[in-house]
Order: structure tokens, then C-alpha cells, then sequence
């Protein structure tokens, strides 16, 4: 059985009084353990999934189900200890005006958990970053520093989930490998399941086991990472998705 | 023919901490021509693009042996001068549409406001010149995007704004500050083939800067490599895969490949003595 289980999820906003129909009928399984990844230009409803599955925006059809389990609305505590997200852009998805040590200690003052110091410092160093950043505020970091903080929180409640929205499009090329290095390390260590958005296919081949295609809300084709490599695609959306990166080829 | 000339280009900054060097002695010409620059985040390129439109502010600090632009002497120019300049002869797109879009006025408004201010143009024609440079950039929707308000628009979408707004007074030089970062790979090579077309067709000169050596090196004709405040290499674009540098090599192998191995990415070598 799929750890998650999505199920013709469809996804409606209403904007200025017309409907804006983001996901149509998207179906998509993810075993436990594993890494799949959601591609497609922006706008076409891969980060709405991911905010589908938090209970961020509003489901008008189909079924989300975790380990089997039809989630509650609203999401509980349960859910926020199996399933977190982390942001794309690490500059607006950290409190400004809180320490570090108040944004990692939070999920755990809210679910009881004690122990706060020993486990923020572990965070801390669990992501690769030094034990005296816990008094910093967000300014005083880099964006790096700040999507491994973000990372961290995630990590506060020991998730089997990670919802990766973008988490480098807003880091620098050499950042970005030290994140996905961190990314990669930590699901190894702790078997996590990614669940990744990103529009870069080489960042999805190297993170993701079986990839998801999709274009206006509507999932396009799913292939696995082989046939990526290969550029055996069915259709001609993706096969023009992967002339785009055609430079991100190995040896290009 | 040479449209900018940079030489030895300074840029500093008094802080509390004591005095940042940004940008320590860069030299560089520009024809109608596709140049990069590439470097990490804190590497001065973002500077040195600033510095050409005269965009620093104090405790900033510009000084540079030379910089002229089609004659005008830049760091002579007066602040009028540089009014006139900025926009209809040197445009810059900058990096964040979220930060660099007025918030609180709809897209429409911002895109006519120059046509309307500078050229005196009227509503409709402005609208119409307006909603053509939205297509320009393949802008589905130009009339709904016209009605928006900034934080109604994706990052993609505020990036393509921002491009077409820079575009509308057909500029001689334009800046382009990481202007496909934020958007994906089939949109960056509509925009990217867009930019192109400019330069070739309105014989427009260009500095692309970005932290993508890949993109850049596929996009323009000849790459400068910063780090540091400094150019550590420059070299034909064409070239880039023969780089001797250690840091342009390190930038190259850092990025992950489509059937490349699962083994950890190659960490970047910082080498400080590179920049000595």
C-alpha cells in the first residue's frame, strides 16, 4: 500500500467571482520511502498539490489519503507530526522577528514535547549549522543558512513526510548542491518520503525515484527516473520540458 | 564599437564592521554584445550591474579609473544626467519581482506609467503598447495580468512583468540581474529567446548576470567569473567547459545533471587566495 494516496484530487479558487480550476483530477501514489518529484511550468498546479495535502487550499474533488487514512478537516496534531513542508523561498517562510531557537522550539511547545534544548541543538546540527545560531534572527543569515533552518523545523516533530516545494530555486548553484546533499543525507538516515516540486529536471533526477509531468492543473505523464535519463517520453509536453534542459544533461 | 567601458571599478561600503569591498577592480568593454557574469551569491556581480546605472547609495561607495557609456562619461554625469539615462538608454531588470514591483498599484498602472509620464502617451495607446509588451513575453492573459495586483501574480509571471516593463522604451543596454532565476526551464528559454531576439534584431548590448555558469554559457557570447569582488577568469562563453580556473570549474560540477550519479554533489572550493 502507497503511503500516500491521491486520488483524482481536483483543486478550485475562486478569483474576482470566476472559478480558477488548478488541479483537475490529478491521480498519484508514493510508496513509503520513497522520493517523487512534480514538474511543470509554473501555474500548473504542482505546489497546489503539495498545499492540497496540508489543507492549505481548497479540495473540490477527489481524496487525499495518508497510510491509508482519509485526513481530517482541519488537519490535526496527528498530521502535522507525520506531515511537514518545507517553503520554497526561505526568506519569507521564517518568522523575521523570531530567534531561530523560538522557530525550532515552537512545534514542540505546541505538541509537548520537552526536552526542547537538547533537540534544538541536535536540529541544529542534524542540518549542518553551528550550535550559537540559535540566538540569531533570520537577517543575520543566508539564504542557505536559512532554507537549513527551514529544513530543521521541519524536522522538529520527526515527520515520515517531507513536502519539498521548490526548497533551491532561491539558492545559488553551490548552495543548492550543499542543500540537496543535506536533503538527500537526511532521508537516508531517518527513511523519509519526499514529496518535491521543483521546475528543474535535474535537480528532480537527482532527488526523485519516479516523476510526475504536469501542465495546466493536469497531469501529463509519470515516468521513472530511467526513462528520464533515456528521454523515453511519451508525450510531447514532457519531451519539450526536457529539451528546455537539454544543457542540464550529463556530458552537454 | 564599444558601448560601455568599466575600468578598474570600485565599489565600497563604510559599515560599522569597517570598510566592505563589494567590488574590487573589475575591468570590463561591452560591444552590442551578450556578456555574463557569474558568481556566488556575494561575489559583487549584483554590484557591479548597479554601479554602471549608478544605483548604489550611500554608504556606498562607486570609484572607478573609467567608466563611459556610448561617450557619457558615468562618473561625471550628474544626477539628471543619469534620470535621463536610466530606462530609455540603460535598463536594469532586477532580481525580485516581489520586492521590485510597487505593491500597492496593478500591474497596468506600472506598466503605463512611463509611456503616460515620459512620452506623453495617451491612455489607450499606452494600454495597447502595454498589453503588446506583455505578449511580447508570452504572457497568456495580458488583459486579466493588466488588472492585477502584484502579489496576485506568480514569480514567473512577476518576472516576465517586470522584463516587458523594461523592454517598452527599447533601451541600448540592458541589465539583466538574475532575470530567469525564478522561473522554470521551458518559461527561462521562451524569456531567454526573447532577450535574444532584442539584442540581435535592436542591436542592444547586454550583461546578464546570474549564478547559472550553464545558462549563461549556452545565452551569451563571453563570460566574466567573479568571486570574491574580483574577476577570477574571463573567457568566449564557447569555451567555458575548458575553464582553467579551479572556481569556474567548481561552479560548472556543482550543479546536478539529468542521468548523472546519486553520490553526493561536489561541495564549491572556496579558495581565498583566488581572489588576491
Amino acid at each position: 500500500m502507497a503511503l500516500i494516496e491521491i486520488d483524482t484530487l481536483s483543486v478550485t479558487f475562486t478569483a474576482k467571482g470566476r472559478p480558477v480550476r488548478a488541479v483537475k483530477g490529478v491521480s498519484l501514489n508514493v510508496a513509503q520511502g520513497e522520493s517523487y518529484g512534480l514538474v511543470g511550468e509554473s501555474g500548473s498546479g504542482k505546489s497546489t498539490i503539495l498545499r492540497a495535502i496540508c489543507g492549505l487550499a481548497p479540495v473540490s474533488g477527489g481524496t487525499i489519503r495518508i497510510g491509508g487514512q482519509p485526513l481530517p478537516h482541519p488537519r490535526g496534531p496527528a498530521f502535522s507530526r507525520q506531515v511537514q513542508m518545507v517553503f520554497q523561498d526561505p526568506y519569507a517562510s521564517l518568522h523575521p522577528r523570531h530567534t531561530i531557537d523560538r522557530t525550532l522550539s515552537e512545534p514542540l511547545a505546541i505538541h509537548g514535547i520537552g526536552n526542547t534544548d537538547q533537540r534544538v541543538t541536535q536540529a541544529l546540527n542534524d542540518v549542518g549549522l553551528p550550535p550559537n545560531f540559535r540566538f540569531r534572527f533570520p537577517h543575520q543569515l543566508s539564504g542557505g543558512q536559512r532554507q537549513r533552518v527551514a529544513i530543521a523545523r521541519a524536522l522538529m516533530l520527526e515527520p515520515s513526510i517531507l513536502l519539498l516545494d521548490e526548497p533551491t530555486s532561491a539558492l545559488d548553484a553551490s548552495v543548492q548542491a550543499e542543500t540537496l546533499n543535506l536533503l538527500n543525507r537526511l532521508r537516508a538516515e531517518r527513511g523519509l518520503t519526499f514529496l518535491m516540486v521543483s521546475h528543474d529536471l535535474a535537480v528532480i533526477d537527482h532527488m526523485c525515484d519516479r516523476i510526475l509531468v504536469m501542465q495546466h492543473g493536469q497531469a501529463v505523464e509519470e515516468l521513472p527516473r530511467e526513462a528520464l535519463a533515456r528521454a523515453e517520453m511519451k508525450t510531447d509536453y514532457a519531451r519539450s520540458l526536457f529539451a528546455a534542459s537539454a544543457d542540464r544533461m550529463l556530458g552537454a | 564599437m564599444t558601448l560601455l567601458s568599466v575600468k578598474n571599478l570600485r565599489v565600497t561600503f563604510d559599515t560599522e564592521a569597517g570598510v566592505v569591498e563589494a567590488v574590487r577592480g573589475v575591468s570590463f568593454s561591452l560591444g552590442r554584445e551578450r556578456l555574463g557574469i557569474v558568481g556566488e551569491s556575494g561575489s559583487g556581480k549584483t554590484q557591479t550591474g548597479r554601479s554602471v546605472l549608478r544605483l548604489i547609495r550611500p554608504p556606498g561607495r562607486i570609484e572607478a579609473d573609467a567608466m563611459t557609456f556610448d561617450g557619457i562619461d558615468l562618473m561625471k554625469a550628474s544626477e539628471r544626467d543619469m534620470r535621463a539615462l536610466r530606462g530609455p538608454r540603460i535598463a536594469m531588470v532586477m532580481q525580485d519581482p516581489k520586492y521590485s514591483l510597487n505593491p500597492v498599484m496593478r500591474v497596468g498602472e506600472q506598466l503605463m506609467e512611463g509611456l503616460r509620464q515620459r512620452d506623453g502617451m495617451g491612455k489607450k495607446e499606452a494600454h495597447a503598447k502595454a498589453i503588446e509588451a506583455l505578449a511580447a513575453v508570452q504572457i497568456r492573459d495580458p488583459e486579466r495580468v493588466m488588472d492585477a495586483w502584484p502579489h496576485e501574480l506568480s514569480g514567473g509571471m512577476g518576472q516576465r512583468v517586470m522584463i516587458a516593463m523594461m523592454l517598452i522604451p527599447n533601451p541600448d543596454l540592458l541589465i539583466a540581474d538574475e532575470p530567469t532565476s525564478a522561473l522554470d526551464v521551458t518559461v527561462q528559454a521562451e524569456v531567454l529567446s526573447i532577450l535574444d531576439n532584442l539584442v540581435r534584431t535592436r542591436g542592444m548590448g547586454l550583461i546578464f548576470i546570474s549564478h547559472d555558469l550553464r545558462l549563461v554559457s549556452r545565452f551569451c557570447d563571453r563570460v566574466l567569473v567573479m568571486f570574491k569582488g574580483k574577476v577570477v577568469e574571463e573567457l568566449p562563453a564557447r569555451d567555458l567547459m575548458k575553464a582553467q580556473h579551479p572556481y569556474t570549474q567548481g561552479l560548472l560540477n556543482c550543479l546536478p545533471r539529468i542521468g548523472g550519479p546519486r553520490e553526493p554533489l561536489p561541495a564549491l572550493d572556496r579558495n581565498a587566495a583566488w581572489a588576491n
